[in-house]
């Protein structure tokens, strides 16, 4: 018996190419396509790590291999787009936003152009090192106007994030991510994204953590850790970065005091500053802490490992709580 | 109303052969007037590739072009894509001269408030595709287009106005090697080949050449013809649009200032233009 050793998707975890893996989006895609002849897939050499390759499979003659060329890629989708199409273009996250920021501006951003730009290996899910870990892609596509940005906490959520970013008339960023083979829906909160406002997953009053992707059901692990101990922190999945409900944001921060966020991304530029500008502007004065990337890059390693030294972890979501409490006016 | 010529919508929308190249000379001598009368109230501006490029803008609006004044964002259209979107007096004075804004618009060039950007901006409407000028990614956004048309059976043309500076993005090439790979013979880039970038003429910053095998190595069809013969321009572009299965290039060679003698192979990216300067400039165009 001859063993396949081609490996199409050389992202995933090596124990994971035993079987069959999962391909949310790849399925949410053909879905949406389905429904709306203008969606067409456009990728950069990436189908089997960005689970286009069922897109591929499947209606082959609205896909594009544009080949290793971002920039290229995202001018095309831009021309395409005016012709009437909706394209979704892919590759990892930091090559589809930092690598061609400029042509997101202006052929995407400026014109409005109805160009859904997703990326794969948000922040530390990879284990290719620095040059693959996208820690600033949400603050580089939070500063471009007309722009949305999405990103799902559990795979349950990804179907509903693909159909929201097509209901948008216009640019949207999908922070997306591969989910694992045991990874289940339901982790970070309901399905349903529509409306865009935050999911509170658990209520309290005792302080409040908004977290988004990955690090959701880390957060809901650190507020369980806490109520055990006695204290009510609310939780809330902030699943549409942009535009932010700063109402929402506001509510929770006057009625909690301490407010942390948490996010698999750079500090600077991401939810923590979005949070952060809103709570100024409300004029709601929280304690206020950030876990995230703290202005650094990251080395390589694993998921797991990369979490916990940069402090993306229940600890390290506890000791910025314990922060928070010691900023808090009084 | 029509510039184009024509007596039923189906000729005035067809840009091809409704002007001889005698009468589109007049054009082009048409529209360089306007770049000077367009610049001198600023005293500074893209005059010497304004004037360098009139001959290639007249021969592909009146000339080849399917257009339709009366509704610019008519959707058999033809696509082009203003690359190098700064030599926005030369573009303008066309957009105007053949009926796509009204010539009244050119008074408003570069004034604040005004569509008529520097840069040139879709504020301006549907005649301008996209919003280009950061340079290199006209070529981009035409084979996303020429794909779109493709796919979708639409028959329209898609042609790309590319500088010689302009080469120097990568992203012109990324462009170029996908154009070639997909088969795309619905496009058509035109170099503006002046031989002049912001810091003086283009070997001074990177060798250019050879130009044209650059391209034929990358798949394109290319061609070499003088920017100023109109005949020739046109005749190439008919050779392009005959091309099949590969894109096409079309490299013009263009003169600086053409047009008029007192400005000719003054090499100035953005040109002080003083109203004596204007004025002798405008009575030798005058004269054509």
């Amino acid at each position: 018996m001859t063993v396949d050793l081609a490996v199409t998707d050389f992202t995933a975890a090596p124990a994971a190419t035993q079987g069959a893996l999962p391909r949310p989006y790849g399925e949410a895609l053909v879905e949406l396509a389905r429904q709306r002849p203008e969606v067409v897939c456009i990728g950069a050499d990436l189908s089997g790590a960005t689970e286009t390759d069922l897109f591929r499979d499947t209606l082959p003659d609205r896909f594009v291999n544009i080949g290793i060329a971002e920039a290229n890629m995202v001018g095309a989708a831009a021309g395409m787009a005016r012709a009437g199409d909706m394209p979704f273009i892919h590759s990892f996250s930091v090559f589809v936003t930092r690598r061609c920021y400029d042509q997101i501006a202006m052929q995407v951003a400026y014109p409005r152009t109805n160009v859904k730009i997703v990326g794969f290996l948000p922040g530390l899910t990879t284990l290719l090192g620095v040059t693959h870990q996208a820690i600033d892609d949400v603050a580089l596509m939070r500063a471009l106007p007309n722009m949305t940005i999405i990103e799902p906490g559990d795979p349950g959520q990804i179907r509903d994030a693909v159909r929201e970013a097509a209901a948008i008339r216009g640019p949207v960023y999908l922070r997306m991510r591969r989910p694992e083979a045991w990874e289940t829906a339901g982790t970070a909160g309901p399905a349903d994204l529509s409306g865009g406002s935050p999911h509170l997953l658990r209520d309290g009053d005792e302080g409040a953590i908004l977290a988004a992707g990955l690090i959701v059901p880390v957060a809901l692990q650190a507020a369980d850790a806490l109520a055990a101990r006695g204290r009510r922190v609310a939780v809330a999945n902030v699943h549409r970065l942009k535009p932010l409900d700063t109402g929402f944001v506001a509510d929770l921060a006057r009625r909690c005091g301490s407010v942390v966020t948490a996010e698999n991304h750079s500090v600077i530029g991401g939810l923590g500053s979005a949070v952060a500008e809103a709570l100024m502007e409300s004029g709601v004065h929280a304690g206020f802490a950030r876990v995230g990337l703290q202005d650094c890059f990251a080395q390589g390693g694993s998921t797991p490992y990369l979490f916990k030294t940069y402090g993306l972890s229940v600890e390290g979501i506890l000791a910025a709580l314990e922060k928070a409490d010691a900023r808090r006016d009084g | 109303m029509r510039t184009g010529g024509g007596n039923t919508p189906e000729l005035a929308r067809d840009g091809r052969r409704q002007m001889g190249p005698e009468e589109i000379a007049r054009k082009a001598a048409a529209i360089r007037r306007h770049v000077i009368r367009m610049i001198a109230p600023r005293g500074q501006g893209y005059v010497a590739q304004g004037l360098g490029a009139a001959d290639l803008f007249a021969a592909l609006y009146f000339g080849e072009l399917t257009l339709e004044p009366s509704d610019p964002a008519w959707p058999g259209r033809d696509r082009f894509y203003l690359s190098t979107a700064h030599n926005s007096a030369v573009f303008h004075a066309t957009l105007a001269e053949r009926g796509l804004i009204p010539l009244s618009a050119l008074d408003d060039y570069c004034h604040d408030g005004s569509t008529l950007e520097i840069n040139v901006s879709e504020r301006l409407g549907p005649a301008v595709e996209a919003t280009l000028g950061s340079l290199g990614q006209g070529p981009s956004v035409a084979v996303g287009a020429a794909l779109a048309a493709r796919r979708r059976g639409d028959g329209y043309r898609c042609y790309v106005m590319l500088g010689d500076g302009e080469m120097q993005e990568g992203q012109v090439w990324e462009a170029a090697m996908a154009a070639a790979s997909f088969k795309l013979d619905n496009l058509c880039v035109v170099i503006d080949m002046n031989w002049m970038q912001v810091e003086g003429h283009t070997d001074a910053v990177h060798a250019m050449a050879p130009v044209a095998d650059k391209w034929r190595a990358f798949g394109w069809a290319a061609e070499e013809v003088d920017g100023h013969d109109i005949a020739g321009i046109l005749a190439a572009l008919d050779r392009a649009r005959a091309t099949k299965g590969r894109p096409s290039v079309i490299i013009a060679e263009t003169l600086v200032g053409k047009g008029a003698p007192s400005l000719e192979g003054i090499r100035s990216h953005n040109m002080r233009l003083p109203p004596d300067v204007a004025a002798k400039a405008l009575a030798e165009l005058e004269g054509v």
